[in-house]
């Protein structure tokens, strides 16, 4: 009987623990942080006909403050968030095959400048404190890794005529000891960069006219129509005429 | 003895034989957040007696089978840039004098690597837990089985390939009670070791 009495918070007591073990010690969760003013994701539809072919020129990354070679995995990331966008008719990464030398086309070039504070002091502290507590304290004790970036987009046209936009995004991993992983890792700094190419990206968008192939006709002055609308409204996307003018301004 | 020694040398030589394929120039080690080690370390524990009041000569073969996890990527620019891991140890100290006792331990372990030469990294480690051993009640410096063990020391790893390193290296060993029972001089030792780790 007093065996019964004390077995049983023994009992639940280790499927508590073990439960702790199971789930909390393996958890983590990504902040990102919010950007003030952040526009609304856009998607654009331009007909296919005045699409031009894009080329990215250059991807430049460093890493607080040290030049780094861009990992193929990001550069694959802003291909593809480029051919999302639906702007252009055809993607052309330098190195690779090459649009035409007499096709008009679209030229950018990408800096990112990524930021990366690990808390090293705080996770060697925690990693401590979890060892002194023979690891109880490794479901409640959680590290942090930081991660932000910066990017800069030089679009050049056909014509020579640029522009140049900027957009930011950081974000935080919390995590306990033994759910720490490169993956993780590699999911904050995906998300991160996701973040600020939609934020880049909506940009783009919004000059969408800027990008079209009637700027290259002169005679071509006739109305044509672009949509420009929000990824998240449930009304559809208002079309908004635009008179092109010769590209020749 | 002879046993844990003929199992301790075939076990190395198997893992050297499984990394004489490799190139030197290839081996480049990428140890992040989240990477794992498992290591097998072999030792001999020879004792010191730091005051008149220390009688035993306490030594005899040690294991300890470990697991850390490395939860920093490599930090500072300089000489000193490294990584700091967390893990546990099992200690098993097989006393061949001055009588056959054993003792059996668990350590929470910390460590720094130095990585600034890549493939031979230095380490410093630290780990403490609780450890018990028959050899007290034996001897006049311990009067209770129940004990703690702390160690310090250094070591370096030499990298056979990305994902298995030989190490060497010295402990400073201590185990005592915390006071619990007395007598409580504590035993004192030094422990040279060898082992792998494997890292994935």
């Amino acid at each position: 009987m007093i065996g019964q009495t004390f077995s049983r918070p023994l009992i639940g007591g280790a499927l508590i623990m073990a439960l702790g073990l199971g789930t909390g010690c393996a958890s983590h969760w990504i902040d990102l942080a919010e950007q003030k003013d952040a526009p609304t994701p856009l998607q654009t539809s331009v007909p296919s006909d005045l699409r031009v072919p894009l080329l990215i020129e250059t991807i430049q990354t460093t890493q607080n403050g040290v030049a780094l070679a861009t990992p193929i995995a990001v550069e694959h990331q802003i291909l593809g968030a480029f051919e999302a966008t639906k702007l252009f008719s055809q993607h052309f990464q330098s190195g690779y095959a090459q649009p035409a030398t007499n096709q008009p086309h679209v030229t950018i070039r990408l800096t990112m400048n990524n930021s990366v504070e690990p808390h090293a002091g705080g996770a060697a502290w925690s990693g401590f404190i979890i060892g002194a507590s023979m690891f109880l304290l490794a479901p409640i004790v959680t590290l942090d890794y930081d991660y932000g970036t910066q990017m800069a987009l030089e679009v050049e046209r056909w014509d020579g005529q640029t522009k140049q936009y900027q957009a930011s995004s950081s974000g935080t991993a919390h995590y306990h000891l033994f759910a720490a992983s490169q993956h993780l890792i590699d999911e904050l700094k995906g998300q991160v960069t996701e973040t600020c190419l939609t934020q880049i990206l909506d940009q783009v968008i919004r000059d969408t006219p800027f990008y079209i192939a009637g700027e290259i006709a002169p005679s071509e002055t006739t109305i044509r129509t672009v949509s420009v609308g929000s990824k998240r409204s449930k009304t559809p996307a208002h079309p908004v005429s635009t008179s092109l003018e010769p590209a020749t301004r | 003895m002879p046993f844990l020694a003929r199992v301790l040398t075939t076990w190395a030589l198997c893992a050297l034989m499984t990394a004489t394929g490799v190139q030197a120039a290839e081996v480049s080690p990428k140890i992040t957040i989240g990477t794992q080690e498992v290591g097998l370390t072999a030792g001999y524990l020879l004792p010191h007696r730091l005051t008149t009041d220390h009688t035993t000569k306490q030594q005899g073969p040690a294991i300890m089978p470990s697991w850390m996890m490395t939860i920093t990527d490599p930090v500072g620019d300089s000489w000193y840039r490294g990584q700091v891991s967390v893990g546990a140890e099992m200690v098993y100290i097989q006393f061949q004098e001055p009588f056959l006792t054993h003792g059996v331990g668990f350590t929470p372990k910390i460590k720094y690597s130095f990585v600034a030469l890549d493939r031979i990294r230095p380490y410093a480690e630290f780990a403490g837990g609780p450890f018990w051993t028959d050899l007290a009640g034996k001897i006049p410096e311990e009067s209770s089985r129940f004990n703690f063990v702390l160690t310090a020391g250094f070591g370096i790893s030499y990298f056979l390939t990305d994902q298995t390193a030989f190490n060497v290296g010295y402990r400073f060993h201590h185990i005592s009670n915390a006071g619990t029972h007395y007598p409580n001089l504590g035993l004192n030792a030094s422990l040279p070791f060898g082992g792998f780790s494997f890292f994935f």
